[in-house]
């Protein structure tokens, strides 16, 4: 049973092509700290006779999937791949931890991993009379909002202003309300691959229905599940800062009011090195009046993750060592940033986490691109006051 | 080792609006998402460990309509070997007592060593049904069980007391145990195991088979009745208690008192 | 003239609070030509209890044996059914707890008493007797009414009713006679065990006092543990509290940490991220305690006190012990 399991794994993923060079240990932000050696990792699910020992090992829980592994990778291969795959196969004993069953619970039954009730998704819109999307004609721009910026009180600042530059770029969108559910990519992730599965077929007949131009989401998470691992889905998927960017490019955005700050920007792993879109967000920041920008030592494919993503939302794994997020915040502090700009409610959240557990409120403040924006066509900017 | 566990499928309602029917008498469902009661699904985890520690058998039992085969296929991917669904529309408006009745009636002809249920249910919390079916059953049982042992066929179990306090009990089998929450960590079930057993046959009884008459069960047979249901008076929102330290003070220790609070 | 029975309840050589909750409900009912009853059922070396609960009923009816030493509900079940016999009460009343959850169920099904569980308050109106009690975690009330018959039961929610200023009268104590019948072996009584130190189940508490950033060190804990203490509960915490390691993580509430479904929740100092409501938004009572009164907490606490929880904890704590003498 076990080897029946264990040699697709290693065939699957083309393990047994690996040279044992280490550079995606190399590269791993969490090896730092971590008992989990991802070089170790593959080595040992290509050998091994059976898995379920290894399986057991809580620093699995470790990996944020942020897949520097399988950028470093000179054959090509995906290290991250394999750990997901030992995820899946401890789902299916269901020997998981309880966060992540909370986890994986709430998204079966209410579309969203924290469980938070269905019927209350589009309460976050419910004043800004945004038009339902199953109701548009084919060809508008679907805005796909995505769980956290949906039910979470800071991230709903990240939609609620992307809203507030769509429609100052008078661009038509719409929103599936209460019927769009959780795109998966945390999901499968943390190994519930059937589940994802079940998710993505709901989402994809609410995809079909709308038949949109264009699909815009709030997170670099949800834009890579749709645009690279939802089967079948062929409309164009966009991240918020390649459309803006758009918008910007067409000078559909007249950005007047000036933000004087020294800023930086924290690349999130799913955008970035995942995606490649590493100058949209710095273009857009750029045009921001009176913005001051300075780049971390650790940025683009470089950047370090802030340990947000690959399920970590939901569990601390082994919890070793210091938070990069608190690295970062630091770092950015250090170097007199006034605020870190950021493009994902995961690295919004841990990052604004960091400030507080460092001791940083009064120091530096973490700020979503689109907020960002926000302030420059509101006029706000001189307090800075974004809610 | 066979071993019987009768689950429920309850409404999830910590984070629910709850509306209530026309009558009064039940709240409003539509749109609900439904489960298995909490309570319940620590006691088929307990059970599967005892089948993988002892060997036997497990079969889940539930009352109720179609819908509920969605918990006892749940319970099946989980580790149960059969299910058996109690259906049947003269089993409306039974209350807890008049449950273990059609339970009894079900299980008394199934062989068992072990029945589990949980301690109590999410909707109505009642924390009754177990005890009485044991009873139905001429079993002896220990109620809020937190853990269990077995020796030969004496199952040496704790019960939870108040404050922390837990008592030593031995139950001589064939036996029934309600099951607290917390006493084990109920494994995950994917849903790729629940599609395995999407095929899997699940028995169904109703009031004739079980040789139950009317005047035993549902609202007939039932001597508790519900009369309506109303909300408690409860705010929007916090209720702020104003005043001098001392009043803020005095004012929540009523309020603790009044809610429980001080044990 | 109506009987209202109340079982006493003991453990370890105390009277448990319920019993006198139950007392004073009792005396609550009863008109002036009616009876309170307490039921006594333990060993000879237990008689001293009986002196501190007849004081408060009209009738006290024990039955000393020494199989009744601890509680056991088969041999209970058994003596309470000759108490019973004797006691003639139209209503009997128990608690909803560890004791009467393992016995009133099996009695009501045994003798046919029409019952109800977990009541908050209870009516007699034209010999009808009508109870509340709370059904989906407290967010919604039921009046249940119970059938005629000779003996009705009821158990009764711990704090529901208040346990002081129950009517003093003058009892009389009657012995009813008992002797062990039928075969008890199959359930026994082994000992007690207390929970170990350091080994709290966060999840199993009735009343939880949570901390969260607000309580600024650690050196700050102990001044909710003193509530917790004084009120029976426990301290758990919010996320940062237990990433400071502040507490062990297992104290922690919320989507990383426990979910907790306590009868009351005191958040002190805890702004209340969804995250962390997620893990205690299903406690029937939650109380909170916050500076800022745009916390998000107090969107989902029933109770608040908008005030520095340094302040509000020292005058609590001194309010709940005064109360407990």
């Amino acid at each position: 049973m076990e080897e029946e399991q264990q040699q697709p794994l290693a065939e699957r993923l083309d393990l047994f092509s690996c040279i044992q060079c280490g550079k995606c240990t190399g590269g791993c932000p969490v090896s730092i700290k971590s008992p989990l050696n991802i070089r170790r990792v593959v080595r040992e699910s290509s050998v091994r006779d059976e898995l379920s020992g290894f399986m057991s090992r809580i620093e699995l829980w470790d990996c944020t999937t942020c897949s520097t592994c399988a950028i470093r990778c000179p054959r090509g291969l995906r290290p991250v791949d394999v750990v997901i795959g030992l995820r899946e196969m401890m789902i299916e004993e269901g020997r998981i931890d309880k966060t992540i069953i909370d986890a994986l619970d709430g998204a079966y039954k209410y579309g969203n991993p924290w469980g938070r009730a269905k019927n209350k998704r589009a309460e976050w819109a419910q004043d800004l009379d945004i038009p339902n999307a199953l109701e548009m004609d084919p060809g508008q721009v679907l805005y796909f909002v995505c769980c956290a910026a949906s039910y979470d009180p800071r991230v709903q600042e990240i939609a609620r202003s992307l809203v507030k530059v769509l429609r100052a770029a008078a661009v038509p969108f719409g929103i599936l309300g209460n019927k769009e559910t959780c795109c998966g990519s945390e999901i499968r992730r943390m190994g519930e691959a059937g589940l994802f599965e079940m998710l993505m077929e709901e989402n994809m007949k609410n995809f079909s229905k709308v038949d949109p131009r264009v699909i815009v989401t709030t997170s670099p998470h949800c834009m890579n599940a749709l645009k690279n691992e939802y089967e079948g889905l062929t409309t164009d998927v966009l991240h918020y800062s390649q459309f803006v960017w758009e918008l910007l490019s067409a000078e559909k955005l007249d950005l007047k009011t000036p933000v004087p700050m020294k800023v930086t920007y924290h690349d999130p792993c799913f955008l970035g090195k995942q995606n490649g879109v590493f100058d949209e967000p710095r273009w857009i920041i750029g045009k921001i009046p009176g913005i001051e920008f300075t780049e971390f030592g650790r940025c683009r494919e470089n950047s370090l993750c802030c340990e947000g993503g690959g399920g970590r939302m939901w569990t601390e794994g082994t919890g070793a060592g210091e938070r990069l997020s608190e690295v970062r915040v630091k770092d950015a502090v250090d170097m007199g940033a006034e605020a870190i700009i950021t493009a994902c409610p995961f690295c919004l959240l841990t990052l604004e986490d960091a400030v507080k557990t460092t001791g940083n409120e009064e120091k530096i403040r973490i700020i979503d691109l689109m907020e960002l924006l926000a302030m420059t066509l509101e006029g706000d900017a001189e307090t800075g006051d974004v809610s | 080792m066979d071993i019987i566990v009768c689950i429920k499928r309850v409404p999830e309602t910590a984070e629910a609006d709850i509306v209530l029917d026309a009558g009064k008498k039940g709240i409003d469902t539509d749109g609900m998402v439904f489960s298995i009661n909490e309570w319940d699904n620590y006691a088929v985890e307990a059970a599967i460990q005892l089948k993988e520690a002892q060997g036997g058998k497990i079969t889940v039992v539930s009352a109720g309509p179609e819908e509920n085969n969605e918990v006892l296929r749940r319970a099946l991917a989980m580790g149960a070997d059969d299910a058996i669904r109690l259906t049947d529309p003269a089993f409306e408006g039974s209350d807890a007592i008049a449950m273990a009745r059609i339970l009894a009636a079900a299980i008394k002809d199934i062989p068992h060593d072990l029945i589990l249920t949980g301690v109590q249910a999410d909707d109505d919390g009642f924390g009754g049904t177990g005890v009485a079916l044991a009873e139905m059953l001429g079993l002896p049982y220990a109620a809020l069980v937190t853990d269990i042992q077995l020796d030969g066929d004496t199952l040496t179990v704790h019960r939870e007391l108040e404050g922390g306090l837990e008592e030593v009990t031995a139950v001589k089998m064939p036996a029934l145990l309600t099951i607290q929450t917390g006493i084990n960590e109920p494994r995950y079930v994917s849903i790729m195991g629940i599609r395995k057993v999407a095929k899997k046959e699940i028995a169904e009884k109703s009031a004739g088979d079980l040789s139950l008459s009317g005047d035993d069960i549902g609202v007939k047979g039932s001597l508790s009745q519900i009369e309506g249901l109303f909300f408690p008076p409860v705010g929007e929102g916090a209720e702020i208690i104003e005043g001098t330290m001392d009043e803020k003070a005095e004012t929540l220790v009523k309020i603790l008192k009044e809610r429980g609070g001080i044990a | 003239m109506k009987k209202i029975a109340v079982l006493v309840e003991h453990r370890q050589g105390e009277i448990r609070e319920i019993t006198f909750e139950m007392l004073g409900k009792a005396h609550q009912l009863a008109g002036s030509d009616d009876e309170v009853q307490a039921l006594f059922l333990g060993d000879t070396s237990q008689k001293e209890l009986v002196a501190k609960v007849s004081p408060h009923a009209h009738t006290t009816l024990a039955v000393y044996d020494a199989a009744l030493k601890d509680f056991e509900p088969l041999r209970y079940g058994s003596a309470l059914e000759a108490v019973l016999s004797n006691a003639d009460c139209d209503l009997l009343l128990m608690g909803q707890t560890a004791f009467g959850m393992d016995l009133a169920p099996a009695l009501a099904a045994k003798m046919t008493m029409p019952f109800t569980s977990d009541v908050v308050d209870i009516e007699i109106l034209d010999g009808g007797v009508k109870a509340t009690r709370q059904m989906y975690s407290g967010k919604v009330s039921a009046a249940v009414s119970l059938k005629e018959a000779p003996k009705r039961l009821l158990t009764v929610r711990a704090g529901a009713f208040p346990a002081e200023d129950v009517p003093e009268v003058s009892g009389e104590v009657r012995e009813i006679a008992w002797s062990v019948d039928g075969d008890f072996a199959v359930r026994k009584f082994l000992s007690y065990i207390e929970a170990a130190v350091g080994d709290v189940d966060i999840t199993q508490a009735d009343v939880l006092v949570s901390v969260g950033r607000g309580i600024k060190d650690a050196d700050n804990i102990p001044v909710a543990q003193e509530l917790a203490d004084a009120l029976g509960g426990v301290v758990s915490c919010s996320r940062p509290v237990a990433d400071k390691k502040w507490l062990p993580k297992e104290r922690q509430v919320g989507t990383s940490g426990k979910t907790v479904k306590p009868r009351v929740y005191i958040a002190l100092g805890i702004s209340g991220a969804f995250q962390h409501q997620a893990g205690m938004k299903g406690a029937a009572t939650i109380i909170a305690v916050n500076k800022d009164p745009k916390a998000p907490i107090f969107s989902i606490a029933h109770f608040g006190i908008v005030d520095d929880l340094f302040k509000v904890l020292p005058a609590l704590t001194e309010k709940v012990r005064e109360l407990k003498g």
